[in-house]
This record gives structure tokens, sequence and C-alpha cells, in this order.
């Protein structure tokens, strides 16, 4: 240290300065206190690299080698595009890993100020703990909204642009854009196909249904007099393949070759709003704690526990309390009824709620954890 | 520090700005553990201030009340004239302070750090990064991790951390810890260049040594309780002094001195000679009136020294004699 007032350090003798003029008790983050904590939150490299890792690394990683088993044996290999594929990368990974990584980013903004001694530091500025605290939301939504979007974007270029030309659905493929009509009736002529391929619930009538059996074609089968299976007749099989296609037709209008781009943008917008809910609960429930790797812990079983368990289950009296969970909100605002996260396939089993409960159960859980979180860091002893 | 008001009492100073720390009655417990003991605390501008005291007797924990980084039970307390908590904002806005042992983001660099503190202050803060850095000799290490740093180097950037907002006000806690000796040397003149520029100092310490050398005034502490405050040379004169006689047979010297009528409190033989205490003020005609005795007495003296107590020695008399009664 030189004591020698040189290099133009603040050796001003200090201005008796009254009340300063610069707001820092005010509650309003400035733009370079967001900008330092983004530097600060971005600098973490394994953090980073995990996120960009879950985010874009995967989804791209997963892609290039369907693009590559497609370019290089086509008749094995289907198009790396396509609905199941579209569906799979975005309500499925993206969703739910996209919330976790956003998690692990706000609990860890949420606490690392405390448990790296910065905290001390910061409040000794001044500076209102409100802001310290809100200064944190943009930066952290920053760096998850961008990774998602990224990730995201990878997902529709490849789903647009190496999409099939021809529509599978339950394996088969059936002609895109057809009507309920127009499915009927391609469904009478290629009944055995129908019958043995589609998914249906219920009985069909005639007691219809499909030989499977090893070594042999499928066969549309029904039951004989005696009880033995016997092979259907060729009426019997149509009105069963149009009693299935009629079922399936509110299944199959949802599939697509490629996304339109007004779902790309609503399933954006709507990883985005997941990713966003993963921060800021875990930005509050980081600070709240003040430790990382228990908030860390408690999101992700919020997230591949507790959520999926309320999405999938009525337990009497507790449909309230279900559907006061986030994740089951969120899910509810899913766009263009894509399957849900984790599998489920086939019907879909979500609890029914109305748009107007989900959004303001989100917005409470967006709310109440600001409070609870900034709450939390404004009381605590640093 | 020059002046003779180093710590003024409370009918000179109302609550104006004069003081740049002022607390009453200040209190703070944990538990049952009372940190603070009704703290009555006059720091006025443009001096170093040692605040000093044995471990745990509630330096860091008057710091940190001092500073909002936790809540007081009772009393009041203003910084630069400005009551804490109401406006700490303003307050604190031209305070720079190091609490414990500094800590920073680990994976940013020293100068990244100083950069998201800068944020929080006011926009100039920024542009003092460099100069702040300087000055605490950082800047050839300011690019690098502060995970690599050590720990004084850690201590220089909190030191540089208090600049970067011009503070009127540096309250820094034990700023030695760390320090070799060159860094020591280096930091003391710092806060006497610090002081030189019109800023006031305010320092904890249980390095005694360091808080005579570098502070103006001082308060001495002892489990939350303040035993005393003032100027130093003030404190030292209501020392008593220590006569030190080199001379034969020290037990038949001892029964000579004590046979007059000599204002000594005590007379101990110490190896081969005598300690004789003598309250503060004895004139110098004392010393000249014991070699007389001895002299007359028979006795050889070799060697006759006053010693004035030094802040160590007493400090540590009042802090355990407190401590005897507790
Ligand atoms: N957060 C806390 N919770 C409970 N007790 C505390 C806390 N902080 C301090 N104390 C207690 O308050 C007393 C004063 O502690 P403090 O840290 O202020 O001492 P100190 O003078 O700074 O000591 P040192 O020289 O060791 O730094 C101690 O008895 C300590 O145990
Ligand atoms: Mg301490």
């Amino acid at each position: 240290m030189t004591a020698a007032s040189d290099g133009g350090a603040p050796t001003a003798s200090p201005s008796a300065l009254g009340p300063t003029r610069d707001r820092r008790g005010s509650p309003i983050p400035t733009f370079s206190m967001i900008a330092t904590r983004f530097m600060e939150l971005r600098r973490r490299r394994g953090l980073m690299i995990t996120l960009v890792l879950v985010t874009i690394g995967f989804p791209t990683v997963f892609l290039a080698i369907r693009l590559l088993l497609h370019a290089v044996a086509p008749k094995t290999y289907g198009p790396a595009g396509g609905y199941d594929i579209y569906t799979a990368m975005s309500a499925g990974v993206l969703y739910t890993f996209g919330f976790i990584v956003a998690a692990t980013l706000g609990c860890t903004a949420g606490s690392v100020d405390l448990a790296e001694g910065m905290f001390r530091h910061l409040v000794i500025t001044g500076r209102s703990r409100l802001a310290l605290y809100l200064a944190r939301i943009p930066a952290g939504l920053a760096i998850i909204g961008s990774l998602v979007a990224i990730g995201f974007a990878i997902v529709c270029a490849v789903c647009v642009y190496a999409a099939p030309s021809k529509l599978s659905y339950n394996g088969v493929t059936v002609p895109a854009g057809l009507s309920q009509s127009g499915l009927q009736t391609w469904a009478a002529d290629n009944a055995a196909t129908v019958v043995c391929n589609f998914s249906y619930d219920g009985s069909i009538a005639g007691n219809v249904g499909c030989d499977n059996r090893p070594g042999q074609p499928p066969s549309v089968v029904t039951q004989g007099p005696t009880g033995q299976l016997v092979p259907a007749s060729a009426s019997q099989a149509k009105a069963a393949a149009t009693q299935i296609a009629q079922q399936d037709y509110q299944q199959y209008k949802r599939q697509f070759r490629y996304p339109s781009n007004s779902l790309m943008i609503k399933t954006g917008l709507w990883l985005e709003l997941e990713a966003t809910v993963g921060f800021i609960v875990g930005l509050g429930l980081g600070s709240l704690l003040g430790q990382r790797t228990t908030a860390v812990i408690l999101m992700i079983v919020l997230e591949v526990i507790l959520t999926p368990i309320a999405v999938r289950s009525r337990i009497p009296h507790f449909i309230n309390a279900q559907r006061g969970i986030v994740g089951v909100a969120t899910g509810h605002l899913e766009p263009g009824q894509l399957p849900l996260a984790f599998g489920g396939g086939g019907r879909d089993y979500r609890l029914t709620e109305s748009t107007t409960t989900a959004i303001c159960v989100i917005l409470a859980w967006l709310i109440g954890w600001t409070i609870l979180g900034s709450w939390r860091m404004m009381t605590r002893d640093a | 520090m020059k002046s003779t008001d180093v710590v003024a009492s409370p009918e000179q100073h109302g609550g104006d700005g004069s003081l740049a720390v002022e607390t009453r009655g200040l209190a703070k417990r944990f538990g049952a553990n009372v940190a603070i003991n009704g703290v009555d605390l006059l720091i006025p501008r443009g001096c170093a201030f040692g605040y000093l005291g044995p471990n745990g007797a509630g330096k860091t924990t008057l710091i940190r009340v001092l500073l909002g980084l936790t809540r007081a039970d009772a009393g009041t307390m203003s910084l630069l004239g400005h009551p804490v908590p109401k406006h700490r904002d303003v307050a604190l806005a031209r305070v720079g302070a190091i609490v414990d042992e500094p800590r920073f983001h680990g994976h940013l660099t020293g100068r990244q750090n100083l950069q998201v503190l800068a944020a929080a202050r006011e926009p100039a803060a920024r542009s003092r990064i460099d100069a702040s850095l300087e000055r605490v000799g950082m800047l050839q290490r300011a690019d690098d991790r502060v995970s690599k740093y050590s720990m004084g180097m850690r201590q220089r950037l909190g030191v540089a951390a208090c600049l970067i907002g011009d503070p009127e006000l540096l309250i820094l806690d034990e700023p030695m810890n760390g320090l070799d000796p060159a860094g020591m040397h280096d930091m003391r003149d710092m806060i006497r260049s610090l002081v030189a520029e019109g800023r006031t100092v305010v320092l904890s310490s249980h390095l005694l040594d360091e808080v005579q050398r570098t502070c103006d005034a001082v308060a001495i502490v002892d489990r939350g309780n303040i035993i005393r405050q003032g100027p130093i040379p003030e404190l030292l004169a209501g020392t008593s002094l220590t006569l030190q006689v080199d001379c034969s047979e020290p037990d038949r010297a001892r029964s000579l001195i004590s046979s007059t009528n000599l204002a000594a409190t005590t007379i101990d033989v110490e190896g081969d000679g005598l300690a004789i205490t003598l309250p503060a003020g004895t004139s110098r005609d004392v010393f000249a009136e014991v070699a007389r005795v001895l002299v007359t007495g028979g006795i050889a003296v070799y060697r006759l020294e006053p010693v004035q107590a030094s802040l160590e020695s007493w400090f540590l008399q009042v802090t355990s004699r407190l401590g005897d009664t507790a």
C-alpha cells in the first residue's frame, strides 16, 4: 500500500456532503447493478456449462444424431423432425430440464452472496436490500431465457427443415390434413392396419380385434360361434376401422408433419414461462434458506416427484391443493395440447381447471416467492 | 492527532455533524450473551480511533450494529451526523467498512468484485476502482481471481472496496489481520495518510501496539463495556510510573526506602534490584530522593530508570482487573 497519495487515488479531502442524491435507498435496481449481477452469474463456469449442456447441448446432440442416421440409412431411421420429436424435445426435455436448470440458477443467485461473504459488502454500500434482491431477477432471466430460446430454436429449426414427408400416427403412415370423414374413409380402406395399430379405448362392435401373433402378418379377427378366433368379414373389419378412426380423430388432428409458426411461438413462450417460474421460485427459496444445495434438491423434488403426481392423480379433498401446485398450472397452459412432459401418452389424464385459475396460481407463486425471498434478505443479519 | 479534544464530551456536541460516530446506550445481546452493554461512544471527525479489546469483547458486533448488518436491542446511534438505521442509506454513502476477514466472489477477479460493489454505490464509484487498487498495492494482481489471493491480499482488496466510495469515515475491523510486517507498515502509513486527507478512520484491534502507533485516541472495551476512552497520551498520563533500580543488597535497600516517607505505592524486589511503583504525575525530584537515600545508606546504585507503563500493560491491567471481579 502506498501511503503517498499518488496515482490519482481518491485523495481529495472528503466533501462535506449532505444527503447524497444517488437514491440508493430506492427499491429499484440500477442498470449497472443488473449488468454486474449478470456478469457475476455468467462467470460461474461450472454452472454455465451445465446450463448450456442441458438446454442447448442435449437437444443439439440428440437431433444431430437423428439427422446423421437418417442421412446414412434413410430406410431404417426416419427424418429428424416430426411430431414426436417436437413434443418430446419441447414438452419433455426443455420443459422439465429447463425448469430444473432455471431453478438451479435461481437458487445460486439467491444464496451465493451470503455464502461467499459478498452480502456484507453490498449491504455496507447503503443500497436498498430490496433493490439488491430485485437486480438478480432480470440478470438471471436474461441468462436462462436466452439459453432456453437458443435450445428451442434449434429444435424448431430441425423440426421444420427435417420434417417427414408423411405423417406418422401410431407408427402408421397416414395422409396429413384429413377431415373426420376423410380419416374414416381412409381407415375403411386400410382396415387391418388401423385395427392392429391405432389406439382405442372401449370395446369394438362385433368383438372385432387384431390377431397379431408373431410369424404371420397381422389380421382382423372376430369370435366365432364356439369362441375360437375366426377371420372377420370385410364389412366387419371396415366397420371396426371406421369406429376406431372416429374416436382417434381428435388425437390425429393434433398431429403435424412440422409445427406451425403459431404453435412454435406459443410453445416458445410457454417454455420461457416455465423457466421464469423455475428461476423466480428458486431465487426465493435460495434466499429464504440461505444456501444452495438444499434449495436445489427441493426444487427438483417439486418438479420431478410432486408435480407429476399432482398432475396425474385426483386425491379426494385435495384437488384444490393439487391445483395450487405451480406445475399443474403451467401444464394446463401448455399450447397445442402437446402430450404431457414425462410420457403420459395416449389419453390425457390432466386435472381440469380454468385458465384463469392457472394464471392466478402462477402469479401467486411468482409474487409470493419474491416477497418471501426479499423479506428474508431484508431482515437477515449480514 | 494534534487536537486536544480528541474525545468530545457529550455536552460539547449535540447531534450535529461534528462527530463521525456517536452512540448512546447501545446494547446488543445474543441470547443470554451480552455482546454490547450500553456503549456510549463519541468519535470526532478527522482522527484515527482505535477500538481496543480482547477476543470476544464485542468489537465486531459493535461495527455490525453501526453498519446496520444486525439490529441493536437498545440505544441510539448516528454516523457522520445522520441517525441510523433511519437514514442509513445517506450515512453509508460516505462510509467504507471491512467487517471481519473480508471475503469476495472467488470466481471473479479483484477488479470485477469491485465493479459489483461500485454498481451498488454512486455512479462515480466505478471510476475510482483503478486508483483504489493502486493505493492498496493491488493493481498488478487486480485481474487474478480472488480464489487465488492470499489472506493479506483479500484484506487489501477489502480496503480498496472501502475506498471506491470516497468515504469520509472508514471502519476497519482488525485491518492488520493477515498482513506481513511490511504490509502492516504500509497499512499504518495508509491509515495516517487517510486521516491526513481529513477522513476519519475507526479501527478495531487486539494488537495494542498497533493501535498505540496508529491511533490518536482509543476506547478500551471488555465484555461489551467501554472501560476507558480518550486520547492516548491522556490515558497514559493517568497510569502509574515504575522506577527500576539496579542495586546491591536489594532487601536492605527496600527496607531503607520503606522507612522514608516516599509516596511509593509498592516496592518489589526483582532479581538484582527493586521495582518501585509511583503514582501518576510523580515529579523527578522523587527519583533523586530515592538515589540519595540509597547512596547514603551505603548501597551501590548501578542504574535508576523511570518506566512509563505502555498501553499494553495498562490494557492488560485494566481488563484483567475487570476479569477478577466478574
Ligand atoms: N451471531 C452471533 N450469535 C451469537 N453470539 C454471537 C454472534 N456474534 C457474536 N457473538 C458473541 O458476541 C460476543 C462478541 O463477539 P464479537 O465477534 O463482537 O467479538 P470481537 O471483539 O470481535 O472478538 P475478536 O477479537 O475475536 O474478533 C462473543 O461472546 C460472541 O460469542
Ligand atoms: Mg472480531
